[in-house]
């Protein structure tokens, strides 16, 4: 397939179905980078896009931007609506500003990337992949998490980590407070060296380094009393039910 | 002396109407266990609530013309989702496989029943877990859930839907997620649903990226988004504020509503919600119908019925009533042998008998529909169950046909409520049809 240099789209004055469809022929088509002006924080751009490829959005983006992804690369200079990424199978999607609520939702893989902060619910039924925040997230965040890894390095909201299952969560600030079987881990060398090279990658050097130190970061995980009922531990199942 | 008191007044044995013996064995249960009782099935209630017993077909006399029974076309084929979707979806018969998650149902029964949907003309739904390999396989048209916990999604698997159904609740448990215990999250289950192996999977009750109505008209339209707009949206609501939950679900942009009734089944549920939640599949129905005519979109969003439909008859009042369709699920498990008297000493061993089992939850069932146990699910022949489910889709068309031609309808979608009469003075009011031997409906 021959490479095609970088396509523009301008959304002004196109619907978001023909919005979509020209990124997914242009993928398709071999274009390597396609860039969206004027998206104006519209709801459901670059949904259930299946073929790899960079779409960069050039301002904010509404609803479910990257909803039902599996393989491309988005970027958002500017922020994004509720459910950005939401039930991504592979993929990335990296937000220049802030999230909405629920961002990463039911991701089961690929990475998520927000440069700001994210609001309540971030991670919410996570079955897999890499979220990371560099700022702060509101609350719930990891609620009901799966699998996968969360990394804050901000400081969040409460209820931190509430009735996951199998979700690895570190955060880098303040935890608001935990959440209903979340409980502290220590932090293993090796997962403070992953967490330095997480960030390292992730986030620009000069950003990097406003950032705590990877053995800074507290390790949150299930305490696992609510994956079988158990009636001696009612106190905690009359919290999370 | 003879004590002559002792042969002349033995002493009956009273029973309690409050604390009966089902409601001291609730309360023995609870103080062992500490936790209140799940299981399986649906309500065990007897019907006190009206039903569609409650209703009479009233076939043609001098005042309407019959067709005949055995040689008159009456037309079954059903179309849905015709308001925005490219390609609505065509079926032969008003009767759909609802959804059962694989998982909740073994790998023979989920392939019993797509085998029987396919070869009928009609349609099966996924369930939590996303789609099984089965459905994949053996499925004509698939309808694709989209469930508050997304275990499973896929993509690509929604993609290849013949239609997609947003789950907002259902009837056997409206307001509440899903259970699976640890007994059924096998290896393979786990794997799919992205769980750990053995754990009380408790489902979430709400979507992790929609709240409200304003929230779900934009994920209705991320669902037409990512299917190209080219098949239906369903929208599955468990009955209870039926009549304003539909009028939401109508105006959020929904080509199709399912109603799903509180005798709707269920692999596992806190029995409570199963008995003292939700509303009647009758009563929802007619809500459905009322919501759908005052907001102007009667005909033009159908409506699917489930929870409870037995047979072609409970089919055919539902659908007079105003359902294009109806969903089955316990009718099409039973038709693979669910509580049929085979392996008797395996119901037994769950404390029950065959025709009262409903244990579900335990994941021991004895004739492998509800279960992930490898050798009890070879108690479930695939071939066999498809043609058993096969038989019974047929029949129950047979039956819904039968009764539309004795009304003189050459379609069965034609079927009305001045088809029939009420048979107690609460149907009358709910359905708005007269009460047998009146002219009168009750609360008019």
């Amino acid at each position: 397939m021959v490479e095609i240099a970088a396509v523009a789209i301008d959304a002004e004055t196109l619907s978001t179905r023909e919005v979509n469809a020209l990124i997914r022929s242009r993928l398709q088509g071999g274009a390597t980078e396609i860039i969206v002006e004027n998206p104006n924080a519209r709801h459901n751009l670059a949904v259930a896009l299946l073929q790899p490829g960079r779409v960069r959005f050039l301002g904010s983006v509404g609803y479910y931007c990257g909803g039902l992804m599996d393989g491309a690369e988005i970027h958002v200079q500017g922020s994004a609506g509720w459910g950005l990424a939401e039930s991504m199978s592979h993929g990335s999607v990296v937000v220049h500003g802030g999230a909405g609520n629920g961002a990463a939702a039911a991701i089961r893989g690929g990475t998520v990337v927000i440069h700001g902060d994210a609001a309540a619910r971030l991670g919410v039924s996570m079955k897999g992949g890499l979220v990371l925040v560099g700022g702060d997230c509101g609350y719930m965040a990891g609620f009901m998490g799966q699998k996968g890894t969360l990394v804050v390095c901000g400081n969040t909201g409460a209820a931190f980590a509430d009735s996951m299952y199998a979700t690895t969560c570190y955060v880098g600030g303040a935890i608001g407070n935990l959440g209903t079987d979340a409980v502290i881990e220590t932090l293993t060398p090796e997962e403070a060296g992953m967490l330095n090279g997480l960030l390292a990658e992730h986030l620009p050097p000069a950003v990097r380094a406003t950032k705590p130190a990877g053995r800074d970061f507290k390790k949150v995980v299930a305490g696992r009393k609510l994956w079988n009922f158990d009636k001696h531990n009612w106190k905690t199942w009359q919290d999370a039910l | 002396m003879k004590n002559e008191a002792s042969h002349l007044a033995r002493p009956l044995l009273q029973t309690s109407g409050t604390y009966s013996p089902d409601v001291m064995q609730g309360i023995h249960t609870k103080a062992e266990t500490g936790i209140y009782e799940i299981r399986g099935y649906g309500t065990l209630r007897p019907r006190r609530w009206a039903t569609f017993d409650d209703l009479t077909f009233l076939p043609c006399g001098l005042t309407r013309i019959p067709l005949e029974g055995y040689r008159e076309k009456c037309s079954t084929r059903t179309v849905l989702g015709g308001r925005f979707a490219k390609r609505p979806l065509e079926l032969e018969i008003p009767i759909m496989i609802t959804g059962m998650s694989w998982g909740a149902l073994s790998y023979n029964a989920k392939a019993a029943l797509a085998k029987a949907a396919a070869k009928v003309g009609t349609s099966n739904t996924t369930g939590d877990g996303g789609l099984s390999p089965a459905e994949r396989e053996f499925a004509r048209d698939y309808v694709y859930e989209v469930l508050p916990s997304r275990y499973g999604i896929d993509v690509h698997d929604l993609r290849g839907a013949s239609a997609i159904e947003l789950t907002i609740g259902q009837g056997a448990k409206p307001g509440t997620g899903g259970l699976l215990l640890g007994s059924k999250i096998s290896e393979t289950i786990a794997h799919q649903r992205d769980l750990p192996v053995g754990v009380d999977q408790r489902s979430p009750a709400r979507h992790p990226d929609m709240l409200g109505p304003d929230d779900m008209v934009i994920k209705i339209e991320e669902l037409r988004e990512a299917t190209d707009g080219q098949v239906p949206i369903f929208v599955k609501l468990g009955a209870s504020r039926t009549y304003d939950d539909v009028k939401l679900a109508a105006k959020c942009g929904a080509d199709v509503v399912v109603v799903d009734g509180m005798e709707g089944g269920t692999g596992a549920s806190p029995a409570i919600l199963q008995e003292h939640t939700g509303i009647p599949t009758l009563a929802a129905v007619c809500e459905a119908r009322a919501a759908l005519e005052d907001c102007g979109l009667y005909g033009e969003v159908q409506l699917i019925i489930a929870g409870g439909i037995r047979d072609g008859v409970d089919a055919a009042k539902a659908m007079a009533l105003g359902a294009d369709a109806v969903y089955i699920g316990t009718a099409a498990l039973i038709s693979l042998n669910c509580n049929k008297p085979l392996y008797v000493e395996d119901y037994q061993a769950l404390g029950t008998e065959p025709y009262h089992c409903h244990h579900c939850h335990t994941g021991r069932c004895p004739v492998g529909i509800t279960t992930q146990d490898p050798e009890l699910m070879k108690r479930l022949d695939i071939e066999e169950g498809a043609e058993r489910a096969l038989n019974l889709l047929r029949a129950m068309t047979l039956e819904i046909q039968m009764l539309a031609r004795a009304c003189g309808k050459s379609d069965v979608h034609h079927l009305e409520p001045e088809d029939m009469a009420a048979l107690t003075m609460e149907a009358s009011i709910i359905c708005g049809v007269p009460l047998a031997g009146t002219r009168k409906v009750f609360g008019r």
